[in-house]
């Protein structure tokens, strides 16, 4: 037990139960987002594989490992490979840091929310390698896509999370999840008495996170209809599936970064409660919720034109997001002025 | 913390694959003949790099050398290339010219390097008693706004200035001719 | 674009979007309304089009088919083979084989508009499936047409033709059982010329006090069928009783 509680030993263990969790996550909420896409379309979704379509992603799983996994000719064979590594990479990296509980956490960093950030940013380059080392005219268009995308996106992230950082003072994420602690109206997204667009910035952030993780109706990289699969194009077998996997991890990491900045982790709603075995069924609690919400809102609307992709980011978030944050800093440093 | 039987060997294992990574990128990135490869091994070097930051006890540093150069150079570079038209391919040189620049330019970089690597073991380096800062974002951003505000303000112009100049560059083939 | 109108378009757009999501909330929670496919079947409705299909008329349990072969020469697909030959006590000939080449129907219908006695008809077979080529390039209409006729026995004790053989035999238990029996039990035989003298022996077999044991007639035709069970998966037929069945004529005609 002593060898077991060594720091390097934990944090192993933990990285193992993160590759658990994320795999266990990747493979049921496929499942989950078939069934909601299903229930939305006033049908069942997958139902034949075990009861109610239970054992639907194994059965999608054996089939991917079954299928080899073809390098096209032509193409950087190097890259190819390396892209859907480096692509699973960064939301792995990016959990070992997400405090699921007070004490449930594989390494708490004091920049933990740069953390994040650093890591969720590589995502973007690894799209790109892989449909650069495609060889495929789908892929490039949807490369040059994810960058302008992702580019365009990671402005009004960042200048939110500034915001946010004014508010908490501090980047350590279990340091933000306990300035939220006491009842609901305490969540970041409630504070409205430190500025009253906070629901606006969380907004700000849900799209942009949706925007960063390609998920509809921004699913410009992967726009089946016009591009097949976009960077995912001529990736078969596992290649796929490694792909498909970092997307719901991608989602997974930033749910979990949403619960944290804006509801308040792993504390519960009402001040109480919010310790031991509570903590991380709180926290799931509200990521899945946040999840469920990306699902609903891939299934409700249609993908939308690349310009107006832009437009909306440029044009809306960016101004919107400095006016919140230039709002914050007025509200903070004004009363000072007047004491 | 305590103690890991192979704590050393663990850290030193750690700190040799940054500096491998980073010389390694470095070595892709000088030698690939492909562009892409050499972006490629950038990224590498920039990650090694990060690495190496953070065991000069920067963590800061690290994260934000992945987040600008990986998340952001790296990518721009990329697309870059990906929007650019392929050249022709260059008409190889005559072998005497290719050696005489090849030799010239190799000649410049064993120069300079040997004066940085002069300078850096005989230069008389004030060790000090203490940390100067913990390298923590407070003590970075307090160090920004007192010590360091005037670059930085004049960073912020330079960024000004090249955002005004990509504008100009930008429209000037809207225009009417 | 000034700020205001700006300000309106994102505030209004914002709704919409909100709007969207409660459609889609409060369809999620309506009950599912596709049909599963393999476990439930639609009916389709009165104005499908499947393959042709002989009529059973519901009165005498055979087809109205006088095998006069116009539907033939209406086909512009040329994919129509019918025959018949012409019994006894008959007025017009009966039709004794009427094969399509559903590879080569169009499903024009031309063949239904020229049938002057109304005796063919669409399919509502919407999900025709084979393994074999043969069951689309051959199909036996007559043969599908004979299983139902079969079925249509069985819901239908008294055939009206054939009253002599319950009078014959009072003691039989009930005529519900005793009656189709003749109907089936037509051993099969590929030539319907040399299938003539074979329902007069079925129906004295049936005929006599062994009439009482309605189980064992079914069992030749059955086991006579000349073609192994490669019947057409066809969800609109009745299935089961597609297995037996034998391009024979009607039996019941002949021994009146």
């Amino acid at each position: 037990m002593s060898f077991l509680a060594l720091e390097p030993i934990r944090v192993l263990l933990y990285l193992v139960g993160i590759c658990a969790f994320v795999g266990g996550n990747a493979a049921y909420l496929v499942l989950a987002e078939r069934k909601g896409a299903g229930r939305i379309q006033r049908r069942p979704g997958p139902n034949e594989a075990g009861w109610a379509g239970i054992l639907q992603p194994l059965a999608d799983g054996i089939k991917l490992l079954a299928k080899q996994v073809m390098v096209p000719p032509g193409t950087d064979a190097l890259l190819f490979r390396a892209a859907p590594l480096m692509v699973m990479a960064p939301p792995l990296m990016c959990l070992a840091t997400i405090p699921f509980g007070d004490t449930v956490v594989a390494r708490n960093l004091n920049i933990g929310l740069l953390f994040v950030f650093s890591f969720g940013s590589i995502n973007v380059m690894a799209l790109m390698l892989g449909g650069w080392a495609s060889r495929n005219k789908y892929s490039i268009i949807s490369a040059a896509r994810v960058v302008s995308q992702n580019v365009a996106y990671e402005i009004p992230m960042l200048l939110v999370v500034i915001t946010l950082l004014m508010i908490t003072g501090t980047m350590d994420l279990n340091e933000i999840i306990k300035q939220q602690a006491g009842w609901f109206w305490n969540w970041n997204v409630l504070k409205i008495w430190v500025n009253p667009l906070m629901p606006v910035t969380f907004v700000i952030f849900f799209t942009c996170m949706l925007a960063e993780t390609n998920r509809a109706p921004f699913d410009m990289a992967e726009a089946e209809s016009e591009l097949v699969a976009g960077a995912f194009t001529e990736y078969g077998g596992m290649g796929f599936g490694v792909f498909f996997m970092a997307e719901y991890a991608n989602i997974v990491v930033g749910c979990c970064l949403a619960t944290i900045l804006f509801f308040g982790g792993w504390q519960s709603p009402f001040g109480a409660l919010s310790d031991g075995l509570w903590g991380p069924i709180w926290f799931l609690g509200k990521t899945y919720a946040l999840i469920f919400t990306v699902i609903w809102i891939r299934w409700t609307f249609p993908r939308t034109q690349f310009y107006s992709l832009l437009n909306l980011s440029w044009k809306i978030l960016i101004p919107l997001s400095l006016f919140t944050l230039l709002l914050t800093g007025a509200m903070m440093k004004l009363p000072l002025l007047f004491k | 913390m305590n103690a890991f039987p192979f704590a050393d060997y663990l850290v030193t294992a750690i700190f040799a694959l940054a500096v491998g990574l980073t010389l390694v990128g470095a070595l892709v990135a000088a030698l690939s003949t492909r562009i892409i490869r050499g972006v490629s091994g950038l990224m590498i070097c920039c990650v090694g790099l990060a690495g190496l930051f953070y065991f000069l006890n920067s963590p800061f540093l690290a994260l934000m050398e992945i987040l600008i150069y990986v998340g952001a150079v790296c990518v721009t570079i990329v697309f870059g290339v990906m929007l650019s038209e392929p050249d022709e391919p260059a008409e190889p040189e005559k072998p005497g010219r290719a050696l005489l620049w090849g030799g010239t330019a190799a000649a410049i970089c064993l120069a300079v390097f040997l004066g940085i690597a002069h300078l850096a073991v005989n230069a008389p380096w004030a060790t000090p008693a203490k940390l100067t800062t913990d390298g923590s974002v407070r003590a970075i951003g307090v160090s920004l706004l007192t010590t360091y505000s005037l670059p930085f303000e004049l960073i912020s112009v330079v960024l000004l200035v090249a955002i005004l100049g990509a504008l100009v560059i930008a429209r000037s083939g809207r225009t009417k001719e | 674009m000034s700020l205001k109108s700006a300000v309106r378009e994102t505030l209004t757009g914002f709704k919409s979007l909100l709007t969207g999501m409660r459609i889609t909330a409060r369809e999620a929670t309506k009950p599912i309304i596709t049909v599963q496919y393999p476990h439930e079947t639609l009916k389709m409705p009165d104005r499908f089009r499947g393959h042709v299909q002989l009529i059973l008329d519901p009165e005498t349990g055979k087809s109205r088919c006088t095998a006069c072969g116009l539907c033939v020469r209406a086909c512009p697909s040329d994919c129509l083979e019918v025959d018949g030959i012409k019994r006894e006590g008959e007025k017009k000939k009966s039709v004794t084989e009427y094969k399509l080449d559903f590879t080569k129907c169009s499903l024009c219908g031309s063949c239904v508009e020229a049938c002057p006695s109304d005796a063919i008809e669409y399919s509502k077979a919407y999900n025709v499936v084979s393994r074999d080529r043969d069951d689309f390039a051959k199909m036996d209409l007559v043969k599908d047409l004979d299983a139902k006729a079969k079925v249509w026995a069985e819901t239908h004790p008294t055939p009206p033709a054939a009253p002599a053989p319950v009078a014959a035999t009072p003691g039989s238990p009930t005529p519900a059982t005793s009656a189709p029996a003749p109907a089936v039990a037509t051993p099969g035989s590929s030539t319907p010329a040399k299938a003539a003298p074979a329902p007069v022996a079925g129906r004295a077999e049936a005929g006599t006090p062994g009439s009482s044991n309605p189980a064992t007639p079914p069992a030749p035709a059955a086991a006579n069928s000349p073609t192994p069970s490669s019947s057409i998966a066809n969800a609109a037929a009745s299935t089961g009783a597609a297995a037996g069945a034998t391009p024979s004529p009607q039996p019941e005609s002949k021994t009146t």
